[in-house]
């Protein structure tokens, strides 16, 4: 753990203000190296911002203005809002994101409780079945799927998009729902069961508001994939009308005509929902990637 | 990290890693030496075991439902399918012969060529984020704001990420700019123009999306070494690097086995989007991987077998890369 972390167990406040920059000021005297580590670390990061400063300066310019380099104004922004349906977009987006996350938040804490919590004949076969097809690469089963859903009248659907995104993202959060609930001591989910309430019950009523800080890992996780995919969106959801807003600026930059300060403001506009999810939930997408390590 | 995004995953799950690690390979062992001591014991208490079983049954069906709908059944399918003729509609049996043709088929060697390609900057990949963390691990001044800013990426869609790599790499783009600036201007070109700089293009692209994610997972492993462990290492004497040789990449050998695992999967699976955007899998094939390889065949020329026989060959080779990682792990313990 930092230093930082073991301080703040004991100064109730955080050192701040002209205090603050003289114990920085101390401790680059004493050891310059961490000056140059400093700038390094100044330098990475522009390399990773680049991308938001490009998107964010592009977008303010006309066409003229982006091949010329130079001045700034907003008609990027209103063409865009004029001539594609990026509200439209962004709601087909949310709705696809949200109702796969329910599914996916539902069947793997539900899957998760019964291995960890619920002994059965078969639990092996079963738990390996859901496990193993973590290891099922989305383009070795996406052929079959589309051809399956085609014959099913799912494509041009949510349900059909919905459905994709919910059975690719429940084994991995199975895996992750079983690990939590085995770290929950069975006195709590046993207590439960003998006060009466069915095993179902517990679990609805014992299980799942404790797994919370997992549900929200595993949402996250599926949000940011979700909302980011291009493929599953440009098989499954075809139409202008139905476009998730990722296959709607995929489709707008394959074709040429369309100018870069638009595409940058429709890129900032999609990229906007998801810099926020992980904003606000950061530690939980860390937790998530962190914890196949101990697999 | 920030202590409170550990409130469930430093405490049980790390407590638990030794039961989890067993479950993907080994699931039905490993799985169900714990249950069966409990099911003798609940079926001498009359019902009671009686009324789990059944709830374990109705809480996992579910899941499983899906997942053999999605996902199992169609890799069946798919390996079927992989040994006929299909064009999505009707399909001839031909048999396994499908696999010698495809393997003398040049242009599938020219798609893999690019898959090896992307598998040389998988080691960039983990190396660059290596460096990154251990900066970060110095916990300089605005390191916790830096960490962010580093894993904000992370958050980006590869199709956004396209698009502006196609700026970056375009000939008035930023690469080119840099280069000039750093006098090699003689290396200044279109480099999704040609076959080998746009593959190159991609490659560094990926490498740069790796890096939030590589970071994050490396200064998690840094975090989780004892920092008496560097005391007494500077009390020895021991400089920055020489902590670093002997102390700091020693202990996150699992770290480097589990990046480098979810590193080649995304290079192998996940950069459909970033190709379809980049390159539309050209110029040429020079940038098609088998992932496009199979969008490609299957939905541009509608050759649905040779498609679904190219999912086949990723899912094998994938499958036994993890067998190989699970194998590595075994030997550890």
């Amino acid at each position: 753990m930092s230093p930082e972390v073991h301080g703040s167990a004991r100064a109730s406040r955080p050192i701040v203000g002209r205090r603050r920059a003289q114990v920085v000021w101390r401790e680059a005297r004493r050891d310059p190296a961490r000056v140059v580590i400093f700038l390094l670390l100044v330098v990475v990061c522009a390399a990773m911002l680049y991308p938001f400063v490009f998107m964010i300066v592009n977008s303010l310019r006309s066409e003229n203005q982006y091949l010329n380099g130079a001045g700034f104004s907003t008609v990027s922004w209103s063409q865009l809002f004029a001539n594609l349906p990026v509200g439209r977009e962004l709601l087909n987006s949310t709705l696809v994101c949200v109702a796969s996350i329910a599914i996916i938040l539902l069947l793997s804490s539900a899957a998760g409780y019964a291995f960890a919590k619920l002994h059965f004949r078969r639990q092996g076969l079963l738990f390996f079945a859901i496990i193993g097809s973590m290891m099922v690469p989305l383009q070795s089963i996406i052929i079959p799927v589309y051809v399956n859903f085609a014959n099913l009248h799912l494509i041009n659907t949510y349900l059909g998009a919905i459905l994709v995104y919910a059975g690719f993202g429940t084994p991995f959060a199975t895996f992750l729902m079983t690990t939590f609930f085995r770290g929950l001591p069975d006195e709590i989910t046993e207590a439960a069961a003998c006060d009466g309430l069915g095993h179902a019950e517990s679990f609805w009523r014992i299980g799942l508001p404790m797994a919370k800080p997992a549900l929200a890992t595993v949402a996250v996780l599926q949000f940011i994939q979700i909302w980011d995919d291009l493929l599953v969106g440009l098989l499954f959801l075809q139409e202008p009308t139905n476009r998730t807003i990722t296959v709607g600026l995929g489709v707008l930059s394959s074709g040429r005509v369309v100018s870069v300060p638009v595409l940058m403001a429709g890129s900032l506009v999609s990229a906007l929902p998801a810099v926020v999810v992980y904003l606000f939930f950061q530690r939980y997408l860390v937790s998530g990637l962190t914890l196949g390590v101990n697999r | 990290m920030r202590p409170d995004g550990e409130q469930w995953t430093g405490a049980p799950m790390t407590a638990e890693a030794p039961l989890a690690l067993s479950a993907p390979g080994a699931g039905p062992s490993g799985v169900a030496s714990r249950p069966r001591g409990r099911d003798a014991r609940a079926r001498g208490r009359s019902g009671l075991g009686r009324h789990r079983a059944r709830a374990g049954i109705l809480l996992s069906v579910p899941a499983l439902v899906l997942v053999l709908f999605v996902l199992i059944v169609p890799i069946g399918e798919a390996i079927y399918y992989s040994m006929t003729n299909w064009n999505g509609l009707t399909s001839q049996w031909i048999g396994p012969s499908t696999y010698t043709s495809l393997f003398t088929d040049p242009v599938f060697w020219r798609v893999l060529e690019n898959n090896g390609i992307l598998l040389l900057a998988v080691p960039v990949a983990l190396l660059v984020p290596l460096g990154i963390a251990a900066l970060l691990h110095e916990h300089v001044w605005l390191w916790k704001l830096f960490r962010s800013l580093i894993f904000l990426p992370t958050a980006v869609s590869w199709v956004v990420i396209g698009m502006i790599a196609v700026r970056v790499f375009a000939p008035s783009g930023a690469v080119n700019f840099l280069l000039g600036l750093f006098g090699l201007g003689r290396l200044e070109t279109d480099f999704l123009g040609h076959e080998y700089t746009a593959i190159f293009a991609v490659a560094l692209t990926f490498v740069w999306s790796m890096i939030g994610t590589n970071t994050i997972i490396f200064l998690t492993g840094m975090s989780t070494v004892d920092p008496a462990i560097y005391e007494a290492a500077v009390l020895d004497g021991a400089g920055r690097w020489a902590t670093f040789r002997r102390i700091t990449v020693p202990m996150l050998k699992r770290y480097f086995q589990f990046t480098f695992v979810i590193t080649m999967i995304t290079a192998f699976t996940a950069l459909f989007s970033l190709i379809f955007i980049m390159t539309g899998g050209g110029p040429g094939y020079g940038t098609t991987t088998l992932e496009f390889f199979v969008y490609q065949q299957a939905f541009d020329v509608g050759q649905f077998g040779t498609g679904a026989m190219l999912g086949v060959v990723l899912f094998v080779i994938l499958f036994a890369v993890s067998l190989i990682q699970l194998k590595l792990l075994r030997e550890d313990q």
